[in-house]
């Protein structure tokens, strides 16, 4: 790898953890909403 | 067997190893040590482990007393809640403050042989079934007077290194006015820092409410006070475990997977955010206790959610710092830079693993964050998955790897195996998956934790029969997790008296992209923090400590006696 593709690849956004966190803060989302959904209407758990 | 500096001269003039300073040389001798001790309880709380799911999965009636089984669980937790953390942060703390700014501590020993008198001291009562309280200080449980001066020798002991890092800090920073202090420093003295004011509760509990009962000075104790103060150290605490992990993250992982630190100021971001945003918020541990009023345990619920924003960036900061890696190895498009990197390595194979457990973890911690959660879950199996999963899983798994990767620089051998070591740290991680997951599942479906044995249930069998498989699975994630902590031992014994010398032994942390020449004050000092902490501190625990000393207690013993 030349110094500059280095550079280049230092400088450059890291598009694949964005995409990566984007898809993970979804999935937290309806994980969250989905466990409120199943278990919250049955009340505390005896 | 560490090097000495006259040691480490000696193979300088044979090899290319770096020689090591009188400074470095100390502060490898006392790392080696602190993390001896806390290894040496990792093995041995594992397999306690074990036995504690066998024993509550009714399938071995032969193993099955409820005694030994609490001595156990309580035991259990001690060494590895407690001993393997408290020895590993002071090991590697001390480490780092020789190889980063070198600086000699001034009680290195004496925190090293005070924590460990007091471990010993608490083992007595709990190997002997005298300190079955389940490792937490919530009275009214009481347990032997031994437990608890040993307990708060242990704390004493590590603020000798609380001390010493702060002041090592301070030193350099005189000695370099403007300079940023290295971010390895920095993290760990806001780590010195946080424990420093979180141990201040379970402190104040043991001193002024639980010895003067146990010793009989006083009658009877406060109870809403004492949870009250032991709230306090509950939930900081976990982060006292966690920010090592997150420092290994941070500082040694973008350079073994090949690249570099993504920001370092991130990294401090984070850091300062974990430290005030951790510790005022233990609340959340009282939801249903009814000695705070509803609207403290707000407060503390929303410090609470706050808590996953240092998490967010840290999990963007050091996935884009291998992002940057993988690259740098040559991967491609969107994903490639994954298949890129050197899974073989072992820090790099462990430091994926650990993300991926705190995905799913700090998932589970904001859901237990909510009131309305907690209170549905409260006191079932969800919560031990939780934290099984969060501590055990992403929190010792860079433990171990960052072991990995000291052993080799402190005792001047090379790693005996890192296939051994690759081995290990996939079984530890698909053990701690097999056994936590069917353990939320158990919480969800209502069974409670801190049971001894499922057969107590037996008046209860549709219960019963629904935990039945999930106790299968979890005694075989158990398994795993034990021969996993058996083949770490081994090969970090192995590697201690290696013939082989390693090849580099020279400390050197991850640079940043962008290393910064000046950082703002708040980026590079304590005062501030520390102040806000003060302020903070006052605003959420004040009134909900203060109101006890006007209540109408039945003989209520405050502050002492």
């Amino acid at each position: 790898m030349t110094p500059e593709e280095e550079k280049k690849i230092l400088a450059t956004s890291p598009i694949g953890t964005w995409v990566i966190l984007a898809i993970y803060s979804v999935l937290f989302t309806l994980g969250w909403l989905g466990m409120y959904a199943l278990f919250l209407s049955h009340g505390p758990v005896h | 067997m560490s090097i000495t500096a006259e040691h480490a001269a000696s193979l300088a003039a044979t090899s290319s190893r770096p020689a090591v300073t009188a400074v470095q040389a100390y502060g490898n001798k006392l790392g080696l040590w602190n993390m001896w001790v806390a290894f040496a309880a990792l093995a041995l709380g594992l397999p306690m482990g074990l036995f504690q799911a066998a024993e509550r999965s009714g399938f071995f009636p032969g193993i099955e007393n409820t005694a030994v089984y609490f001595a156990s669980t309580s035991t259990h937790g001690v060494l590895l809640a407690f001993v393997l953390t408290t020895f590993f942060a002071m090991g590697w703390g001390y480490h780092t403050m020789a190889h980063s700014v070198n600086k000699k501590p001034f009680f290195g020993w004496t925190s090293f042989w005070v924590s460990l008198v007091g471990t010993v001291m608490a083992a007595i009562p709990l190997l002997t079934g005298y300190a079955s309280v389940l490792y937490t200080f919530y009275p009214p449980e009481f347990a032997h007077p031994s437990f608890y001066l040993g307990a708060t020798l242990l704390v004493v002991g590590s603020w000798f290194w609380v001390a010493d890092m702060i002041i090592a800090f301070v030193q350099w920073k005189k000695e370099n006015p403007g300079k940023p202090v290295p971010l390895v420093m920095f993290m760990f003295t806001m780590t010195a820092l946080l424990w420093g004011w979180t141990s201040l509760g379970v402190a104040s509990e043991a001193v002024f409410q639980l010895l003067p009962v146990v010793f009989g000075i006083a009658p009877t104790i406060d109870v809403g006070l004492a949870r009250t103060l032991f709230s306090w150290t509950l939930h900081a605490i976990v982060y006292f475990w966690l920010m090592p992990a997150y420092i290994a993250m941070y500082v040694i992982l973008p350079k073994e997977a090949g690249g570099k630190l993504f920001s370092d100021e991130f990294a401090r971001i984070a850091f300062v955010l974990l430290f005030i945003f951790s510790v005022p918020i233990g609340f959340h541990h009282l939801y249903v206790d009814p000695q705070q009023a509803a609207g403290w345990k707000l407060l503390h619920m929303f410090g609470t959610f706050m808590v996953a924003v240092p998490t967010f960036l840290t999990g963007f900061t050091v996935l884009a710092s291998m992002e940057i890696a993988g690259r740098l190895r040559g991967g491609k498009g969107l994903f490639g830079w994954i298949g890129a990197l050197d899974w073989n390595n072992p820090f790099v194979l462990g430091g994926g693993l650990a993300l991926l457990m705190l995905t799913v973890g700090g998932w589970g911690g904001v859901l237990n964050a909510a009131y309305t959660w907690d209170v549905m879950v409260h006191n079932t199996q969800w919560i031990t998955g939780h934290f099984h999963l969060i501590f055990g899983g992403t929190t010792v798994i860079m433990y171990l790897v960052a072991a990995y990767w000291l052993w080799p620089k402190i005792t001047g051998n090379a790693l005996f195996s890192r296939a051994l070591a690759v081995w290990q740290l996939w079984l530890y991680f698909i053990g701690m998956v097999v056994l936590t997951a069917p353990w939320h599942v158990l919480g969800l479906i209502g069974q409670p934790r801190r049971v001894s044995t499922t057969d107590q249930y037996a008046a209860f069998p549709e219960y019963a029969q629904m935990w039945g498989i999930y106790e299968a699975i979890m005694i075989v994630g158990a398994v795993m997790l034990v021969v996993s902590g058996f083949m770490f031992v081994y090969n970090l014994f192995m590697t201690h008296f290696n013939k082989v010398p390693a090849a580099d032994t020279k400390v050197e942390y991850a640079v940043a992209i962008h290393e910064p020449m000046r950082l703002p004050n708040v980026l590079n000092s304590l005062a501030f923090w520390n102040w806000a902490m003060l302020a903070y501190m006052i605003l959420s625990y004040g009134y909900p400590i203060v109101q006890f000393f006007f209540m109408e207690g039945h003989h209520t013993i405050p502050w002492g006696v």
